[in-house]
């Protein structure tokens, strides 16, 4: 199959007109259930056909009208959803093919991963003869939002679905995905797609780099991986996709042994995963250790425009923390800015006496909204401050939603990137989601700010270098 | 299975691609020892497809003077003896200085791979390195030095940073155009001088 073939296909995949559910019943406790009860809540609105052996004439599945085969629903499908146990799906993706439908979600496991190769082998030599693309086996499919696609067989009242949004996230495991998946929707950002590729028999890390380069409506990438099957090809999707949008890789298997014996001190140090994170450092890719990472990091590329470079100003209504976020600064291998003389001037007019214009510059805890808005204003125009980490605690006196408002108006300026730190409870926690929802990175500590700082900074750099 | 390249062919291929290391020749007597020494010490090592790590293997002799060679010879053959099929490296001892690493493998995933670190026998203890996928562009050279912790001891200044940039380039040339399985430059000492690579492995 040609790319260009491969491309249309996974376009298709990715916003189909007509679905086929195999498994579906009325049995809530089955997966095929779940999957079209999925398909109903979040309003699809394609054309939809409950398959199920055992249908009989006349019978119908939660409403839709069902059928014994993917034959027999007599038109080229777009997508064919799989939920069958993997004994019974070689026979289904060969009238698959026959019926020409163009792409397949299998999401039953039971092949490879358990040891039953010999079931996958025949998976892949179907799918290799046949005209349509494959996602999975063992996976969760596919989530896109807009287009009100959810192929997961995970109850939405179990999982919360993220709101429509730019990041978009692929996850080779479905553990690691529906985990993180819950959790983008904790944080607040929006969803463009999610894809669980499983096993990856046929559609595979290049494929899915390559679709979201290609997908404007995707501006952030989180990626979970745990190998890739084509080295090269990965390399060349890798280049083309970080030259438009950041993508964030959670490489599993750091700890894994090496594979081959080495012989020279260059192959004792540059195992396999250590050729990855060269791979990604080389090409662009944001590597994260931590799943918290995974979220901070996001929530920075999201919403904040590119730092010129490394000087960070550091405003606070509290001294104690705007000292550990110096600390965090440089540990994170970024810089305390200092102001120029004439932004000095311009604050010493501006704020009381007894604030230090020094950096971090602490305002004082009855420090208001005025405050925080005269001194995001100097440091937006100081040409010595590249970005701006704004600590508020909302625990102070002065601190309110006014504050909250404050640095939301300056956010959407978009001038020098922030980052709010805030940590605290249930106060704090009100605050925090009216900046998140909308647009303002908020994180608990200084050092989750600092590196998401770092992490905006190299990509940033990795873009000027391949200009 | 990956085997040595012959010493004397591995320095043939860095030469080609400019690559300076020691100068050096097989030793096959006594004498020969004693007249190679005639030019300056001499480092001696014997050389087996049995005993990669020569230096575990006690099969390395430093700073052998002219008077001593034909001694050092007779040693280091009795040391051998237990790796034979083996010959007799000689090599001109180069200046002290730090020590780095310059490596690659072939990875099987993707490809070639350069490696640039500190050296010498604290390599494995430090682990201070960078790693690129080949071939590099010159800003991946910098960047690979930039990474390193080592850095402001192993490029200095702007000279010795502008002379590691295009080693790392001539190396990753040279994995990019042969069929190299493994290669250790180490140790390459930095001198003042420039730069020599003292110990080279290349397996293909």
């Amino acid at each position: 199959m040609d790319i260009n073939t491969r491309r249309k296909l996974f376009d298709i995949l990715m916003a189909p007109r007509s679905v086929a559910i195999v498994g579906a019943t009325s049995n809530p406790n089955k997966v095929g259930h779940i999957i079209l009860q999925n398909y109903i809540d979040v309003g699809y609105d394609g054309e939809m056909f409950p398959v199920n052996i055992n249908a009989k004439p006349g019978d119908s599945i939660m409403g839709y009208k069902a059928y014994r085969s993917v034959k027999s629903i007599g038109k080229p499908l777009d997508l064919v959803v799989i939920a069958v146990p993997a004994e019974a799906t070689p026979a289904i993706l060969e009238e698959c093919s026959r019926a020409k439908v163009k792409s397949v979600v299998v999401v039953s496991g039971g092949y490879a991963e358990i040891g039953r190769k010999d079931l996958q082998d025949k998976l892949v030599e179907i799918t290799r003869k046949g005209s349509f693309i494959l996602m999975g086996p063992n996976c969760l499919g596919i989530m896109n939002t807009r287009a009100r696609v959810d192929t997961l067989f995970l109850p939405t009242f179990k999982i919360d679905r993220p709101k429509i949004g730019g990041v978009s996230f692929a996850s080779q495991s479905g553990a690691v995905g529906s985990s993180i998946l819950d959790m983008i929707d904790a944080e607040g950002f929006g969803l463009s797609k999610f894809i669980s590729y499983g096993n990856a028999i046929d559609i595979d890390e290049v494929d899915i780099l390559d679709y979201l380069a290609r997908d404007d409506e995707t501006t952030v990438v989180i990626f979970y991986m745990e190998g890739a099957k084509r080295g090269k090809e990965f390399i060349k999707a890798a280049k083309m996709i970080t030259a438009k949008k950041p993508v964030i890789m959670i490489k599993g298997g750091a700890t894994e042994a090496g594979a081959t014996a080495a012989h020279s001190h260059t192959a004792s140090l540059a195992g396999s995963y250590q050729a990855y994170e060269a791979v990604f450092r080389q090409f662009g890719i944001t590597q994260a250790k931590t799943m918290q990472d995974v979220m901070d990091f996001a929530k920075m590329f999201e919403t904040q425009p590119f730092p010129k470079g490394k000087r960070v100003a550091i405003i606070t209504n509290g001294g104690g923390v705007g000292v550990i976020a110096t600390d965090a600064l440089y540990e994170a291998g970024l810089e305390l800015a200092s102001f120029s003389k004439k932004s000095e001037k311009a604050l010493r007019k501006i704020m009381p006496p007894i604030v230090n214009i020094k950096m971090p510059m602490d305002m004082a805890g009855d420090a208001d909204d005025k405050r925080f808005a005269a001194a995001l204003e100097v440091a937006s125009s100081d040409p010595n401050v590249d970005a701006i980490m704004v600590i508020a605690l909302f625990q102070t006196p002065g601190a309110d939603s006014r504050v909250a408002a404050s640095l939301i108006n300056y956010s959407a300026t978009r001038v020098k990137p922030i980052a709010v730190v805030s940590p605290g409870g249930s106060y704090t926690q009100a605050h925090r989601n009216m900046m998140e929802s909308s647009g303002v990175p908020v994180y608990s500590s200084p050092d989750q700010a600092a590196r998401a700082f770092k992490a905006l900074l190299e990509y940033k750099e990795y873009r000027d270098s391949i200009r | 299975m990956a085997r040595l390249l012959e010493y004397e062919k591995a320095r043939i291929l860095l030469d080609k691609y400019g690559i300076r290391s020691v100068d050096s020749k097989y030793l096959l007597s006594e004498k020969d020892a004693a007249k190679f020494a005639e030019g300056g010490n001499i480092a001696m090592k014997a050389i087996s497809q049995k005993a990669l790590h020569k230096t575990k293997s006690g099969l390395v002799m430093l700073n052998v003077s002219r008077d001593n060679a034909e001694k050092a010879f007779a040693e280091l053959s009795r040391k051998a003896e237990k790796y034979k099929p083996y010959k007799i490296l000689g090599q001109r001892m180069a200046p002290s200085g730090l020590e780095i690493i310059v490596g690659g493998r072939t990875d099987e995933q993707f490809g070639k791979l350069i490696l640039i670190g500190l050296g010498g026998i604290y390599v494995e203890v430090f682990r201070d390195f960078a790693l690129r996928v080949c071939p590099i562009s010159r800003h991946d050279a910098e960047a690979m030095i930039g990474q390193l912790k080592s850095k402001s001891v192993i490029a200095k200044d702007a000279g010795s940073e502008h002379m590691l940039v295009e080693l790392l380039l001539k190396v990753s040339k040279m994995l990019s155009e042969n069929d190299i399985a493994e290669l250790d430059l180490n140790p390459i000492i930095l001198h003042d001088k420039g730069y020599d690579a003292v110990d080279l492995r290349v397996m293909v």
